[in-house]
């Protein structure tokens, strides 16, 4: 297997509802990928694209679509969907193609248009998509999901709601000086802890909305290319899990869970990260920046248990004593996380990827943590998804 | 038991009443002993024949394992003819059979919602449908 790289990266900063077409949102990050790689279109040898569900049959053919802008070259071109973690299956599915000498160099992208109003069933068969259940009947929007498992632990570790609000109040620092970010008012515990409940105990800054964003990432083994890069990035590892069975988690989607569990909680993730620390010989202890998958406050501390950050339990100390922040040890989500951008499905697990390089790369003004050799990104994705990619410089 | 006649459930396979008591359909997989809801959602153990999975009906009864208050409308296609915001989901374990199941709560004070709390498998009327059948979904209750 050849060492991979990353040498160019571009994003299109994340916003709310847009009549624009995804691909151009796309054609932007790719361009600036390309610009930052140095790189010509037609030295890509490969596109592994997210696909983006809301639209249509250009949406499920994004990478064809986004070739056309730039111009047809006749390479392979695979559209990939794993939910929240689409980005990292197609960031996987470059690094693998270029590790196994199949390509020298590809682009992983993905973009997302945020749909109007809110997420809900994206069929009307209740038979073949068992999501129409959860909707049809159930009446079950996503935070209600996390809100039953924040509520657990609340009952089982002492999680307070301070400890919630505190999340959001860290996130929302950082986001401010972040120029890609949607949210870039700064809260104080007050202003979160008097924000309305959306789902008890999870309330409104507590957790992310769907924004629309596109990201894009130039991957390579080509010796030239990457000695003429601005300070390329390595690619120690990076992973995809999928559930195990008896993983406890009621997940996004479904109408039951275990009650006994025979798995970890979160098992994907736990799964992908721990593949991760077997690949690259890099463990939790290492790692120097952590952009993980903050989709509610409850997210934020459930993930430094399911990747080893700290024991469970214990993560609400680590928040509460600072450890988590720039500056510390680890520095957790210095971009602002999800809670400062919002979720753009298929764009958002390569902006992850992007956020860390760009800290590798001493890109990140204001928020950069100082001195970062080794870092991690870490996706969510409902239904059993996550991936995992540890980069480092 | 509520009075059931003329009542359907939105999607068919998941309540059933035809007992007498309003309980949740479930399968039991006889090999690996998991039980599935909604049935035909099979998560089986690995390694498992898959042989022997045989419809069952849950308990009627359960323990709160853990619950929320939603405070804004769950968006089409949910729909009930009357409001129901705030309405309490819980999640509610059921303990021989292992397993964790969403609903609904209904005719419950949510202020009175704790972990552990007895729950029983009711039903909750969302709305009349062209036949002027009342059309249902499962829920839970507290038991008094
Ligand atoms: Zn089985």
């Amino acid at each position: 297997m050849r060492d991979v790289y990353i040498i160019g990266t571009g994003i299109h900063p994340w916003m709310g509802f847009s009549e624009q077409v995804f691909a151009d949102f796309a054609a932007v990050a790719v361009n600036d990928a390309l610009k930052d790689a140095n790189l010509e279109w037609q030295k890509i040898e490969a596109i592994m694209a997210g696909i983006f569900i809301y639209g249509g049959n250009a949406g499920h053919l994004s990478g064809q679509y986004l070739e056309s802008i730039f111009g047809e070259t006749g390479i392979p071109v695979v559209n990939v969907y794993n939910a929240c973690a689409t980005g990292s299956a197609s960031i996987r599915m470059a690094y693998n193609s270029i590790a196994a000498g199949e390509t020298d160099t590809a682009l992983a992208f993905g973009a997302d248009v945020s749909p109007k109003g809110f997420l809900t069933a994206k069929s009307d068969n209740a038979v073949q998509d068992r999501d129409v259940i959860r909707w049809k009947m159930g009446g079950l929007p996503n935070p209600i999901y996390w809100a039953l498992e924040c509520r657990k632990r609340m009952e089982k570790y002492g999680t307070t709601e301070e400890d919630l609000a505190l999340v959001k109040v860290l996130m929302s620092e950082y986001g401010s000086k972040n120029p890609h970010a949607r949210f870039k008012k700064q809260y104080s515990i007050e202003e979160v802890l008097n924000s309305v409940y959306v789902c008890d105990p999870l309330r409104l800054f507590e957790i992310c909305p769907v924004s629309t964003g596109a990201a894009a990432l130039i991957v390579t083994a080509d010796e030239e290319l990457i000695s003429k890069a601005d300070n390329p990035v390595k690619i120690s590892a990076t992973t995809m899990g999928s559930a195990m069975y008896g993983d406890p988690t009621i997940r996004i989607s479904a109408l039951s869970c275990p009650s006994v569990p025979e798995a970890p909680m979160l098992s994907e993730s736990y799964s992908a990260s721990r593949q991760a620390y077997e690949k690259s010989g890099i463990g939790p202890e290492d790692i120097d920046v952590l952009e993980l998958p903050d989709n509610s406050s409850w997210h934020y501390l459930v993930y430094l248990e399911t990747c080893g950050f700290c024991k469970d339990g214990e993560a609400d100390k680590m928040l509460r004593d600072g450890e988590t922040k720039i500056g510390a040890k680890l520095a957790v989500n210095p971009s602002g996380g999800f809670s400062s951008h919002g979720e753009a499905l298929s764009a958002q697990a390569i902006w992850q990827v992007i956020e860390c390089a760009n800290q590798l790369r001493g890109r990140c003004g204001e928020r950069q943590v100082e001195g970062a050799k080794v870092a991690m990104a870490q996706t969510y994705g409902l239904m059993g998804n996550s991936g995992t990619t540890i980069m480092t410089i | 038991m509520e009075n059931m006649v003329n009542k359907v459930a939105r999607i068919p396979n998941l309540v059933d009443w035809s007992t007498g008591e309003v309980r949740l359909m479930s399968a039991k997989c006889n090999s690996c002993g998991t039980y599935f809801f909604p049935k035909e959602h099979y998560q089986h153990r690995p390694g498992c024949s898959r042989e022997g999975v045989e419809d069952v009906l849950l308990a009627k009864k359960g323990k709160l394992a853990s619950y929320t208050i939603q405070y804004y409308p769950c968006p089409a296609p949910f729909k009930t003819e009357k409001k129901i915001t705030p309405y309490g989901i819980g999640l509610v374990e059921f303990e021989d059979e292992k397993i964790q199941i969403t609903g609904i709560i209904t005719g419950t004070d949510l202020k009175s919602l704790k972990i552990g709390m007895e729950m029983e498998t009711t039903i909750l009327d969302m709305y009349t449908n062209e036949e002027k059948q009342q059309v249902v979904t499962w829920a839970f209750k507290a038991v008094n």
